[in-house]
C-alpha cells in the first residue's frame, strides 16, 4: 500500500480530484470539488445542510455512486478492498443491524471487514469496555437509547482500526458528558496516528479539536485553514463569523457581522 | 492486525449474518410455512385425496407433493431475500456491507445464502415429515438436488431485486401475493397440465413457474409435464437471470446506492 508518492512526498489520507455527484433527481451535490486531508490530521469539514458533506463522507466510503472524479484514499483509488478497509465511518443517522446484539454488531462487523474471529471478538469486548457498553452488550439495536445507539455507532467505527476515521455529526443530539467523553478517546485516537476527518455543526467544537477545517457550500469547497488562519483571512472574531462570510445561506451571509 | 482486506471472511461472516436473521426469527421464517404447507398436503392431498383418481399414475396427495414443496420454498426464498435486503434499505444498516471491502458478488452470494438456508430448512421439513406420510419417492435423487438448488437461488435472486426497488415494505409481499403465488397455483401443483384443454395447457406452458414445479416433480416422482430436459433447461435459464440482473445490482449499485 503506497505510503509515499514517486517524488517521496507523504500520500494524503484523502485525494479527491474533480468529484461531481449529480443525483438521479437533478441535485447537483459535489461540484467539480477539490480537497486533501494529510494523515495523521484532525480535519473539519463545515458547511450548513444540504452542502454536501453526507454526499462526500458517502462517496469515499463507497456508499454513492460518484458521477465523476477520482477519490483516493492512502494512495489507492477509494473504490479498491484495501483501501476500504483503512476507512471506518460512524454515520450522522444511527443505521444498526435490528437483528443484533451490541457485541454481535461488533463482532460481525469485524467479520465483514476481514478480521479473524478470536481478534473480532477482543476488539469487540475493548470497544465495549471503551464506550461502556458492558451492561447492554446481549441488547439488540433497538432497545438501545439514543446516547447508547451512539457510543455503539463510534465503537464500530473504530473495531477494525481503520487509519482514516469519518465522523459524521456524531455529537448530535448527545448530553455533554459523553460529547466529553468521546471527545477524549478521539483524541487519544488521533494522538495514536488515526486521520480524522469530522463533519459537525457545533463549530466550537471544530475550532477546539480540528488542526485544519475547510468550509463547504454548495458542494464546493470554499475555504480552507486552520481556524486561526481562517479568522485572519476572512477579518473575523470567531469561526461562526467565517462561516456566515463564506458558505452560510445569501440572506445570512448579508446580515452577518463584519 | 493485517491491514489487507481478506473478503473471503467477509463473505463467511454474511452468510452467516443471514442464516442467523432466520434462526432469529423462526417461528416466522420456518415454522409457520412448514406448518401451512402441511395443511396443504392434509387439507387437499389426504381429504380429498379419496375423491380424486390417480394422477399420471400416482395418488393425489404424492402427485402434489412435490409442487407443494417447490412453492413453499420458491416462495420462502424469495421473501427472505426481499424483506432482510428491503429491511437493510430502509434502516441503511446494509451500509455496513456496502461500505465493507467484499466484492460485489459476495454480498450478492451472501444474501442469496440466507434465503437459500431458508428455502432448505423448509423444503427438508416438509419432505421429512410429508413424504413418509404420502409415501412419495425420491426418483432422481441428484437431480432433485440440481432443481432445489437452481430453485432457491433464482427466487432468492428475484427476492434480492425486488428488495433492492421496493419503495416499501408493501411492495415485497405484492409480488409474492400477487405474481408468484398464482402462478405457482396455475404452474400444475395441484393438477397435470395435460388434462387442461386448450388454450390453458399452452397458457400453463407460458408460466415459468410451470417448468419449476416440473423439474422438482421429475426429481421425486420420475414423471414430467412438459419433459425433464426442457423443465431444467427453463429452470437453469430463469435462475441465472434472475442472478445476473441481482448482480448487476450489486455491481453498479443502481438502486442500491443513490
Amino acid at each position: 500500500m503506497p505510503e509515499h508518492s514517486d517524488d517521496g512526498r507523504h500520500v494524503p489520507a484523502l485525494e479527491v480530484r474533480g468529484l461531481t455527484k449529480r443525483y438521479d433527481d437533478g441535485t447537483l451535490a459535489l461540484d467539480d470539488l477539490e480537497l486533501e486531508v494529510p494523515q495523521g490530521s484532525f480535519f473539519g469539514l463545515l458547511g450548513p445542510n444540504g452542502a454536501g458533506k453526507t454526499t462526500l463522507i458517502s462517496a469515499v466510503c463507497n456508499l454513492i455512486r460518484v458521477t465523476e472524479g477520482e477519490l483516493r484514499v492512502f494512495g489507492m483509488p477509494a473504490h479498491c478492498l484495501d483501501a476500504r478497509r483503512q476507512v471506518g465511518i460512524s454515520e450522522q443517522e444511527p443505521n444498526l443491524d435490528r437483528f443484533l446484539s451490541v457485541r454481535e454488531t461488533l463482532v460481525y462487523h469485524g467479520g465483514y471487514y476481514g478480521m479473524e474471529r478470536a481478534e473480532a471478538e477482543r476488539r469487540a469486548d475493548e470497544m465495549i469496555d471503551v464506550f461502556d457498553l458492558r451492561a447492554k452488550r446481549d441488547v439488540r439495536a433497538p432497545k438501545l437509547s439514543g446516547g447508547m445507539r451512539r457510543r455503539l455507532l463510534l465503537a464500530r467505527a473504530l473495531l477494525h482500526e481503520p487509519r482514516l476515521v469519518i465522523l459524521d455529526e456524531p455529537t448530535a443530539g448527545v448530553d455533554i458528558e459523553l460529547r466529553h467523553e468521546l471527545w477524549r478517546y478521539i483524541r487519544r485516537l488521533h494522538e495514536q496516528g488515526t486521520t480524522i476527518l469530522l463533519t459537525t455543526h457545533y463549530l466550537e467544537e471544530a475550532e477546539a479539536l480540528c488542526e485544519e477545517i475547510a468550509l463547504i457550500g454548495e458542494g464546493r469547497i470554499r475555504a480552507r485553514d486552520t481556524a486561526e488562519g481562517l479568522k485572519r483571512r476572512y477579518e473575523a472574531d470567531t469561526l461562526e463569523q467565517v462561516y456566515l462570510k463564506t458558505v452560510a445561506g445569501g440572506r445570512l451571509r448579508e446580515e452577518a457581522p463584519a | 492486525m493485517t491491514a489487507i482486506a481478506n473478503p473471503w471472511r467477509g463473505l463467511y461472516w454474511l452468510c452467516r449474518r443471514e442464516c442467523h436473521r432466520v434462526l432469529k426469527l423462526w417461528t416466522q421464517t420456518t415454522l409457520a410455512p412448514i406448518i401451512s404447507s402441511l395443511l396443504f398436503i392434509v387439507v387437499f392431498g389426504l381429504s380429498l385425496g379419496d375423491r380424486i383418481t390417480s394422477v399420471d399414475g400416482f395418488d393425489y396427495e404424492v402427485f402434489i407433493l412435490p409442487g407443494l414443496i417447490a412453492m413453499a420454498m420458491a416462495q420462502q426464498s424469495y421473501s427472505n431475500n426481499a424483506s432482510t435486503i428491503y429491511q437493510g434499505r430502509s434502516d441503511r444498516f446494509i451500509d455496513d456491507v456496502l461500505a465493507s471491502p467484499m466484492h460485489a458478488w459476495q454480498m450478492n452470494f451472501g444474501y442469496l445464502v440466507g434465503g437459500a438456508f431458508r428455502a432448505l430448512i423448509i423444503g427438508g421439513a416438509l419432505a421429512a415429515l410429508a413424504a413418509p406420510i404420502t409415501g412419495a419417492p425420491v426418483e432422481h435423487p441428484l437431480l432433485l438436488i440440481l432443481a432445489v438448488l437452481m430453485l432457491v437461488t433464482g427466487f432468492g435472486a428475484l427476492g434480492t431485486v425486488v428488495g433492492i426497488y421496493a419503495e416499501s415494505f408493501d411492495h415485497t409481499s405484492f409480488i409474492n401475493n400477487i405474481v408468484i403465488l398464482p402462478l405457482t397455483f396455475l404452474g400444475g401443483v395441484f393438477y397435470s397440465v395435460d388434462r387442461l384443454g386448450t388454450p390453458w395447457e399452452a397458457f400453463s406452458h407460458a408460466n415459468p413457474l410451470f417448468y419449476v414445479v416440473d423439474a422438482i416433480r421429475y426429481g421425486f416422482l420420475g414423471t414430467s409435464d412438459a419433459g425433464a430436459a426442457v423443465s431444467f433447461g427453463v429452470l437453469a435459464a430463469m435462475s441465472l437471470a434472475l442472478i445476473a440482473w441481482s448482480q448487476y445490482l450489486f455491481s453498479s449499485g443502481r438502486k442500491l446506492k443513490p
